[in-house]
């Protein structure tokens, strides 16, 4: 699959008033969504030892197996494992926050809600480098996407040759646009970030202890399509042109480019 | 989540159209007074000056220059001027008239013209022209030009008023005993307002947005855009 | 937009203080200055031209209007810009004459000055007047004027009062006029806009539209409409001259349309729908003038959509054409739909039963239109969804479900009805010969509950999705034989394969001969399984209440399912008995045979002896009726 983009900075001063916009031009109230995004890097050269062991078991099932397979050892990449979480995942903000925080690891904090990271679902985005010198001014890809086994999710990644390197949260509002995805959304780090970070968290702190990444508090807008087929290169500009439709649309609100290429290479060196 | 614009943001074009009709007129009117200016603070010169030809004018050729130069008789329409002029301050004699139309209501001025006048004196009249543009002035300083709410609505509250739009008005004049000086130039910006505006033409769908002019205190992204995409891709930090 | 124009404080009109006005302010210097200026002198004007020029100009636009009351509206936009260009140039030929006259007055200054002060002089002289008259040749002298006279004096100040009054007259006659077009203007604006925040109150989505000032635009179409529906939706909301609301239909149709659904049973029509009422009454109300535009698009596309479900389901028997869908329900019923307009009376002629008798009408009439508003619904739902990837193909465009789950329903209760009266019939025939066949029940109308959502969806969604779920019954029965019941399920969809209606007959019962025939598709087949079944379920029956009477004899079923038994036990004095049951009537007829013929094949029975044949019918219908019981029949045969 294909995955053309334009993205779009959002200060955060004109993030309320593009909500409003954007909900009036696709006529749909916003879904609000979280997602874990959990980043890991490739360690070993593809081919090396890509065994089957470890946690695949649950996957094989899936079948998803042999496309995940394939995209893990076609080179050394980034890749991303996002999991959505609902607003209540979070702890519960309050002065007992501390509390639950500084209890152990194993100790469930036993609130309602309370979050259960063994049935966190996740799904593994892996992205290709955006296609160099493309003429059209989208940013266009190769993508794939599979389901992978609920909980924890670092000992099928290892198997595969992967070791997590750190992980954040989006947060964000969706909306539909014909075929266009668009999602204006912000990078929240984890409280006190300790980049050392070896594994993904069993816990979630509470919401408000979540720090933007941008300190101005701005937004991305990025708008996305799919295309199944990118060979054919009808449908590819097809889908160009109703980014570049959106784009004059939203022109005088927000400025829709393309992406520096560099700044989405998932190529890890 | 379609907002109305209010219809002030629907006439830029006009307003500067007619803002620079008026300062045209005031470069004119400008120009008008300094000549007048001239005239009369060389009035007793001229009045008392007597021009006519030197022998080396060549009054043959050039007679009818001559005759615009040292003009004797005014052009017929300044004539004309100085007749309505006459007519208008002798005609009949000098009037006005205290009428007791509803201050509530504002009567056209045909209306007026028809009302019956008694006539007054030249003294009265001088009086009233030396009252008039004080009073004027202290009245107009008791409006509040600028600002979103009329006095009115201030007076009986502004949170009664009922404006119709989603965000707060601010209400960033002063209390009403403000005496200062209102000039044109801060209300004006003081009323610069986020106005965003849908139009949607039927049949093409589209959809544009306008955005009114940008607010120049508000925050900018620290952070560039490839950074932050950078960061979401590799979890490197900026 | 309550603001107010706050009148108390507006300029006192009395302040003016007025002068004569004059009737026509006299032009003749006026034209004469203009001519002036454009032929330089009077002396090549003369009569004929100055006709020509006034013949032209009452050409162009009559003559002038002079009272700025008077000039209002009325004027076409071309009419307004000659004017407006015919004012400008007089502006500048106003401009350009003053300027004239400065120049010569400066012109003059400067050449007096040359003498004296030639380089300062020079500089200020127009080019021409350079060319013509050589520096210093004005002179000039201060003499001592004399005093101008009292009456030259009062006659300055009497100018310069009447200028003056006059100049305040006319500013204040500006600003009066200019009051009192905002407050007129202020007034109506409020007018427009709070009338336009009735309207958006009530929930109509308005946008403001830029192109136009003093407009805004509402939808009337639901967002999820087709597309060309959807745009016809837009309306525009005008503002009048004085703040009245005047709803612009734009592409809206005038007048009042709707669907109208007729049942038609055999040739007559008995019922009818009728228009929804409207319940404002002041017609000329704007939000009536909505109302009736946005049901007027509803019954449009509701009409539009019908037809495409109309033509697709024309395999079924549907028809299209021109004005009307034609929708055969059942057997003798048939739907008739068309788009009528709703203000015509003459359409109340079909009219003339009870609304008790329309039920059907407009009960199928509202759920058309339910039906529609909850497509739109699922199409919201579809469109917020992620998209799926693009693809060359184009996406399908699958009609409504309008007409299909009622037909679904017509078809259902039809199917169900013919089965009820054969089960009625045949238990008839049962009850009538003594059996006492336990009644069998009927659950009507079952919706097969789909496991709902996560998040489960609203209760009105799961509602209607049910009804657009395969519509179902039961019957339900207990047989004679001990602990042996029937199930009859007759399904109808119309929406998804299989399409039409299905049965599934089971029966649970511990005897081995009861199988259940499963799923069958036709009527024909449902009802011979049922004889079937119940042929079996009688046979047994006889065998249990004859056992008594004669001990040690038994009728053992031979062929049960053919409903053939053979009295055993008395060798070579077999007797056979056949029992067949229909629709119409029960029949026994008994025998005689030979133990061979007894078991063999009950079909190919050899009618030897006709005279041994003993019959015994039951047939309700006809009247015929044994006159002894099945059970005395059964006995005194079995003895």
């Amino acid at each position: 699959m294909h995955e053309l983009l334009l993205f779009a900075s959002v200060p955060q001063h004109q993030h309320h008033e593009l909500l409003q916009q954007l909900a009036g031009l696709t006529a749909m109230q916003p879904r609000h969504a979280l997602e874990r995004r959990l980043i890991f890097k490739a360690y070993r050269k593809p081919g090396l030892g890509a065994s089957r062991t470890g946690g695949s078991q649950d996957l094989q099932a899936s079948g998803d197996l042999q496309r995940v397979t394939k995209m893990l050892n076609g080179g050394m990449f980034y890749t991303q494992v996002v999991g959505p979480v609902a607003e209540n995942d979070f702890s519960p903000s309050g002065p007992d926050a501390d509390v639950q925080m500084s209890g152990t690891e194993g100790n469930s904090a036993g609130s309602a809600g309370a979050y259960d990271y063994e049935q966190q679902p996740w799904r593994l985005e892996f992205r290709d480098v955006p296609e160099a010198g493309t003429r059209s001014a989208v940013t266009a890809r190769v993508m794939a996407t599979a389901a992978l086994p609920c909980g924890d999710v670092v000992p099928a990644m290892n198997a595969w040759g992967y070791h997590f390197v750190t992980e954040y949260v989006v947060e964000g509002d969706m909306f539909t646009y014909g075929d266009i995805v668009l999602f204006l959304h912000r990078v929240l780090h984890y409280p006190s970030t300790s980049l050392e970070d070896k594994e993904p968290r069993k816990h979630l702190p509470a919401l408000s202890e979540m720090s933007v990444m941008e300190k101005s508090g701005s937004y991305v807008l990025q708008a996305s399509m799919t295309v199944l087929d990118g060979s054919n290169q009808e449908t590819m500009k097809t889908a160009s042109r109703h980014l570049f439709a959106l784009r004059e649309k939203l022109r005088s609100a927000v400025k829709l480019e393309m992406a520096d290429r560099l700044s989405l290479d998932t190529r890890a060196k | 989540m379609v907002r109305n614009s209010s219809p002030m943001s629907l006439l830029p074009s006009h307003t500067n159209t007619r803002s620079s009709l008026q300062s045209q007129a005031t470069i004119i009117s400008n120009n008008l007074v300094s000549v007048s200016e001239h005239l009369s603070d060389h009035r007793d010169l001229l009045s008392s000056l007597v021009a006519y030809p030197g022998p080396d004018y060549p009054g043959r050729t050039q007679a009818g220059i001559l005759e615009q130069l040292l003009r004797t008789k005014l052009d017929p329409r300044v004539e004309d001027w100085v007749a309505r002029g006459r007519a208008a301050g002798s005609g009949s004699t000098p009037a006005s008239a205290f009428t007791t139309s509803d201050a509530a209501s504002v009567p056209a001025p045909s209306a007026l013209a028809a009302n019956d006048f008694k006539p007054l004196s030249d003294a009265e009249l001088a009086e009233l022209w030396a009252w008039a543009p004080v009073e004027a002035n202290q009245e107009a300083r008791r409006r509040n030009w600028g600002g979103n709410f009329t006095l009115e609505e201030r007076e009986a509250g502004i949170e009664n008023v009922v404006t119709g739009l989603k965000r707060q008005l601010e209400d960033d004049e002063g209390d009403e005993e403000d005496e200062e000086e209102e000039g044109d130039g801060d209300a004006e910006g003081e009323d610069e307002m986020e106005i965003v505006g849908v139009r949607r033409r039927s049949g093409a769908g589209t959809v544009e947005f306008d955005v009114a002019a940008p607010h120049h205190h508000k925050a900018e992204p620290v952070v560039p855009l490839p950074e932050i995409l950078r960061y979401m891709t590799t979890g490197r930090m900026p | 937009m309550g603001i107010a124009p706050s009148h108390g404080r507006l300029l006192h009109p009395s302040l003016r203080v007025t002068a004569e006005k004059k009737d026509q302010p006299d032009t003749l210097p006026v034209e004469i200055a203009q001519i002036n200026e454009q032929w330089g002198s009077f002396r090549d004007v003369n009569e004929d031209i100055l006709q020509a020029k006034i013949a032209q100009e009452q050409e162009q636009n009559g003559a002038p209007p002079s009272d700025e009351e008077a000039e209002e509206t009325d004027l076409d936009t071309a009419e307004r810009r000659d004017r407006l260009y015919k004012k400008r140039n007089e502006i500048i030929q106003f401009a350009a004459q003053s300027h004239t006259e400065a120049m010569f007055a400066l012109d003059f200054v400067s050449l007096l000055l040359s003498k004296h002060a030639p380089r300062q002089a020079e500089t200020s002289m127009s080019p021409f007047l350079k060319q013509v008259a050589p520096l210093g040749s004005l002179n000039g002298e201060v003499v001592n004027p004399p005093a101008k006279s009292e009456a030259a004096l009062n006659d300055i100040a009497t100018v310069s009062r009447g200028w003056r009054i006059q100049n305040f007259n006319s500013a204040s006659s500006k600003l009066l006029d200019a009051a009192s077009r905002l407050d007129s203007e202020v007034t109506a604006e409020s007018r427009y806009w709070n009338e336009v925040l009735a309207v958006k109150a009530k929930g109509w989505k308005i946008a403001g539209c830029h192109k136009i000032v003093k407009h805004s635009e509402f939808s009337t179409a639901s967002l999820e409409a087709t597309p060309i529906f959807r745009d016809r939706g837009l309306a525009s909301l005008r503002r009048s001259a004085d703040g009245a609301l005047l709803l612009d239909k734009g592409l809206i149709p005038a007048g009042s349309r709707f669907v109208r659904v007729r049942v038609k049973e055999g040739s007559n029509i008995s019922s009818s729908s009728r228009p929804s009422e409207q319940n404002s009454s002041n017609p000329d109300s704007v939000e009536y003038q909505i109302l009736q535009a946005r049901d007027s698009v509803f019954e449009e596309e509701l009409y539009h959509e019908l037809v495409r479900e109309a033509r697709a389901m024309a395999p079924s028997g549907v028809t299209v054409r021109q004005d009307h869908i034609r929708v055969p329900a059942s057997d003798d019923l048939e739907i008739l739909l068309d788009l009528v307009d709703s203000n015509d009376e003459s359409l109340g002629c079909g009219r003339n039963s009870s609304d008790s008798e329309n039920l059907l009408a407009d009960g199928l009439a509202h759920s058309i239109r339910i039906l529609l508003a909850f497509a739109h619904r699922q199409n919201l739902h579809r469109r917020t969804q992620i998209p799926s990837p693009l693809t060359g193909k184009k996406r399908p465009n699958p009609e409504y479900p309008l007409l299909r789950p009622a037909l679904a329903y017509f078809q259902h209760l039809s199917y169900v009805r013919r089965l009820e009266s054969f089960l009625r019939d045949i238990y008839g025939v049962l009850h009538k010969a003594g059996l006492e066949t336990p009644d069998f029940t009927i659950s009507s109308f079952i919706n097969e509950s789909k496991n709902p959502g996560h998040p489960a969806p609203p209760t009105l969604e799961v509602l209607l999705q049910n009804s657009l779920s395969p519509v179902k019954s039961v019957f339900r029965g207990d047989l004679l034989s001990s602990g042996s019941s029937f199930e009859i399920t007759v399904r109808t969809t119309l929406l998804a394969p299989p399409l039409g209606t299905a049965y599934k007959v089971t029966v649970n019962s511990p005897a081995p001969d009861f199988k259940s025939p499963g799923p069958l598709g036709l009527r024909e087949e449902v009802e011979a399984a049922i004889i079937h079944i119940l042929l079996l379920d009688v046979r047994p029956a006889d065998e249990d209440q004859k056992a008594t009477p004669a001990e040690g004899h038994f009728w053992e079923p031979v062929y049960p399912h053919l409903g053939e038994l053979v009295l055993a036990g008395q060798p070579r004095k077999y007797k056979k008995m056949k029992v067949s049951l229909s629709r119409h009537e029960l029949s026994l007829s008994v025998h005689r045979v030979r133990k061979f013929d007894a078991l063999g094949h009950g079909g190919q029975e050899p009618e030897s002896q006709p005279s041994r044949l003993h019959v015994w019918i039951c047939n309700p219908s006809e009247g015929t009726t044994a006159e002894s019981s099945l059970i005395d029949f059964v006995s005194s045969q079995t003895s």
